[in-house]
C-alpha cells in the first residue's frame, strides 16, 4: 500500500466532514480509487448472497433433469415442481404453511401480549422481587436453548400431555416460545422511556394501575410492540428445533421441518423442493423489505448497548 | 423498596402503593410462570433427571454420576464434542472476520450503503432449514458449485485437496463438516456486521484526524485505531458466536440426519444429545450431555470475562 495523504485517510473512514481543502487534490485520486475496490468488493459479494436465491427461483420453474443442469432460464420453463409441492407433497405445501402461521401467529401473540405485562411491570411498577426476577428473565438468555429439550420434552410429553396427535400438539411449541427475554426486555427498555407524565395525567383522570397501562402506555409502546412482534414472528416462522422435537403428526409439520423431512424422502426432485424453500423463505423476505429497520435496528441496540 | 421511597410523590397513600404492588405481580406472574418453569426451573430439573437412569415411562434408577461417567468413556460423544469444537475454532473466527470487514467497507459512506447492509443480513434471518436445502442442493455432485468451479477451469486446484470435479460436499465425511462450516460463514457473517457497524459508530471522528495528522494511512488506522477500539465489540461478538457455535444443530441434522451422517462426521454436541433423547429416549443420558455442554459453555464465557476483563453489556 502506497502512503496516503492524510485527508484521503479520514475521509475515507469517516466521510461526514469535508477535507481541508488544501490537502484535496492529492488525496481525492486514492480514496477514489479504493471506492472503487470497495464497490467491487460489495458488488461481488452481493453477487454471492444474490445468486444461491435467484438459483432457486430458477430451478422451481424446471424439470428434474434440467434442474440438474447449468442453464440459467429454465428449458422449458413449467411448473411441475410447484404443482408437486401443492399436491404430491404429504402434507402438501398449502397445509405446511398454514402450520406455520398457525404456530408463528401464536407465538407472536403471546410474546407480545406477556412480554408488554412484564415489561411495564419491570419499567414503572415497584413490587417486591422485582430486581431478582428481572436478573432471572435476563439470566435466562444466557442459557442456551436446546438445553431444555429432556426437561420441557418430559414435562410436556409426561406432565401436560401436549405432545400427542391431536390438534393441542400445535401448542407445545407455543409454550415452548410463549415468552422471550429478548421481547420483555426490548419493552422494558422502551416504557422506560416514555414520559411519566402520562401515568400522572391518567392518574388524575382516577384512571387504575391496569387502566393506565391497557389505555395510555401500550398505545405508546406502538413501536416496540411492531419490532417484538416481527422479531418473533421471524424466530417462530423458521424455529427447526421444537417443531422437531414435538409436532409429532406429518399433518402438523411446519415449512422447515417439512423441508428438513422430504430433503431426506425426495432427495433429487428439486423443483419440487426448491419450491417449498423459496415458500419458506417469502414471507420473512416481504417482511424484511417492509420493516427492515426492525430487524437491524434490533440487532445494532443488542449489540452496542442492550 | 426503601430506596425507592422518596420519588413517591407526597401524595400517594400506603393504599396506592399497596395497588400498584398488586399491579405488578398481577402483570409478572404468568411471565415469570413461564420463565420459571420452562426456563430456569427446566435446567435444575435436567441436572436432577442426569442422575437417574430415566426412560419415557419416567425415572427407572438412581445412577448418581453413572451417565457422567458414561460420558467420559463415550468415543461418540468424544467425536462430538471433537467435532463442535473443530466448527467453533474455523467457523468463529471466519465469521467474525469477514463481518468485520464488510462493516468496515460499508462504513465507508458510500452509495448503496443501506443496499448492501440489508441484502448482507438477509441470509441470517431466512430459514435455516430453508438455506440449509438450498445448500445442499448447491453442493450436490451435479449441483451449481460443481459446474461452476468446472466451467472456470478451477478443478486442477480442488484435485490437489483430493477432490474431484463430482464431490458429494455434504455426504463425504471430509468435506462435510467444512460445507456447513461454509454455509453458516455465508448465513451469519451478515449479523457480525451489524453488530460492529453499531460499535463503529462509537468512535469518535477526531481520533482519524489526528491519526492522520500524524501520518497514518488506512491500514495502520485500521490496526491502531479502529480494531483496539472495537475491544468491547470483540468481546460482545466472540462471547455471541462461541454461544452460537456450541448451539450448532439444525444444519448438521438437515444435512446429515439424526445419525450425523456420513460416519459421525456431523454429529455435534447438540446433535448427539437430541439423538439420545428424542431417538433412543435415554432421558438420563441426555440431560447429562446437556449439563457438560452448560458446563462448557459457562466455562468459556467466564474465562472470555477474564480475558477482556469485562461483563456483557446487557443491563
Amino acid at each position: 500500500m502506497t502512503a496516503q495523504s492524510p485527508a484521503s485517510v479520514a475521509g475515507e473512514i469517516e466521510d461526514t466532514r469535508p477535507a481541508p481543502a488544501t490537502v484535496r487534490p492529492a488525496g481525492d485520486r486514492g480514496a477514489r480509487w479504493r471506492r472503487g475496490i470497495a464497490y467491487a468488493l460489495l458488488i461481488g459479494y452481493g453477487l454471492l448472497m444474490l445468486v444461491p436465491f435467484a438459483w432457486t427461483v430458477i430451478t422451481s420453474f424446471k424439470t428434474q433433469p434440467d434442474a440438474v443442469s447449468l442453464t440459467v432460464i429454465p428449458n422449458p420453463i413449467v411448473f411441475e415442481g410447484w404443482n408437486t409441492a401443492f399436491t404430491q407433497l404429504d402434507p402438501a405445501l398449502p397445509r405446511l404453511f398454514l402450520n406455520s402461521l398457525i404456530v408463528a401467529g401464536a407465538v407472536t401473540l403471546s410474546n407480545v401480549i406477556l412480554g408488554t405485562m412484564a415489561g411495564y411491570a419491570f419499567a414503572r411498577l415497584r413490587f417486591p422481587g422485582r430486581e431478582v426476577l428481572f436478573v432471572i428473565v435476563i439470566g435466562s438468555l444466557m442459557i442456551p436453548d436446546q438445553l431444555r429439550l429432556v426437561p420441557v420434552y418430559i414435562l410436556l410429553n409426561n406432565v401436560v400431555d401436549l405432545v400427542n396427535s391431536g390438534p393441542t400438539n400445535y401448542l407445545s411449541v407455543v409454550v415452548v416460545l410463549a415468552i422471550q427475554a429478548e421481547s420483555v426486555f426490548l419493552l422494558r427498555q422502551y416504557f422506560l422511556t416514555i414520559p411519566r407524565d402520562y401515568e400522572e395525567a391518567a392518574k388524575i383522570d382516577g384512571a387504575g394501575f391496569f387502566t393506565t397501562f391497557a389505555r395510555v402506555m401500550l398505545p405508546l409502546a406502538t413501536p416496540a410492540i411492531a419490532a417484538v412482534a416481527i422479531l418473533q414472528f421471524q424466530g417462530a416462522w423458521n424455529n427447526f428445533f421444537w417443531p422437531l422435537v414435538l409436532l409429532q403428526e406429518r399433518s402438523h409439520w411446519t415449512l422447515p421441518l417439512g423441508l428438513a423431512q422430504f430433503r431426506g424422502l425426495f432427495q433429487t426432485n428439486w423443483p419440487a423442493l426448491t419450491a417449498v424453500v423459496v415458500m419458506a423463505t417469502i414471507p420473512v423476505l416481504v417482511l424484511y423489505i417492509f420493516f427492515q429497520r426492525y430487524f437491524t435496528a434490533g440487532v445494532a441496540a443488542s449489540g452496542v448497548k442492550g | 423498596m426503601a430506596a425507592n421511597a422518596p420519588r413517591v410523590p407526597r401524595s400517594r397513600g400506603l393504599s396506592d402503593r399497596r395497588a400498584e404492588m398488586l399491579a405488578g405481580l398481577a402483570l409478572i406472574a404468568i411471565p415469570m410462570f413461564f420463565f420459571l418453569t420452562l426456563r430456569i426451573g427446566a435446567i435444575g430439573y435436567a441436572g436432577f433427571i442426569s442422575l437417574w437412569d430415566w426412560g419415557l415411562r419416567g425415572a427407572k434408577e438412581f445412577e448418581g454420576t453413572r451417565n457422567f461417567e458414561r460420558i467420559l468413556t463415550d468415543p461418540v460423544f468424544h467425536k462430538a464434542v471433537l467435532n463442535t469444537v473443530y466448527y467453533a475454532i474455523v467457523w468463529v473466527p471466519l465469521t467474525i472476520a469477514l463481518g468485520l470487514f464488510l462493516a468496515v467497507i460499508i462504513n465507508m459512506k458510500i452509495r448503496g450503503q443501506k443496499f448492501f447492509r440489508a441484502a448482507f443480513y438477509f441470509p441470517a434471518i431466512a430459514s435455516s432449514a430453508a438455506i440449509t436445502v438450498l445448500w445442499i442442493f448447491l453442493f450436490q455432485p451435479d449441483g451449481l458449485f460443481n459446474d461452476v468451479r468446472g466451467f472456470l477451469g478451477l478443478n486442477p486446484i480442488f484435485q490437489f485437496f483430493g477432490i474431484g470435479p463430482n464431490q458429494a460436499w455434504i455426504s463425504t465425511s471430509n468435506t462435510a463438516l467444512n460445507t456447513v462450516i461454509a454455509l453458516n460463514v455465508w448465513t451469519t457473517s451478515g449479523t457480525f456486521m451489524l453488530f460492529y457497524l453499531a460499535y463503529l459508530q462509537t468512535i469518535s471522528n477526531d481520533l482519524y484526524e489526528a491519526a492522520a495528522i500524524d501520518g497514518a494511512n488506512a491500514w495502520n488506522a485500521f490496526w491502531k485505531i479502529t480494531f483496539p477500539l472495537l475491544r468491547p465489540g470483540h468481546f460482545f461478538v466472540l462471547t455471541v458466536a462461541i454461544i452460537g457455535a456450541f448451539q450448532m444443530f439444525d444444519q448438521a441434522y438437515i444435512g446429515g440426519g439424526v445419525d450425523g451422517s456420513p460416519n459421525n462426521s456431523l454429529t455435534t454436541i447438540v446433535l448427539y444429545l437430541y439423538r439420545k433423547a428424542i431417538a433412543d429416549f435415554d432421558f438420563g443420558y441426555a440431560a447429562a450431555v446437556g449439563v457438560v455442554l452448560f458446563v462448557l459453555i459457562m466455562s468459556i464465557t467466564l474465562i472470555q470475562r477474564r480475558f477482556f476483563g469485562q461483563t456483557p453489556s446487557w443491563t
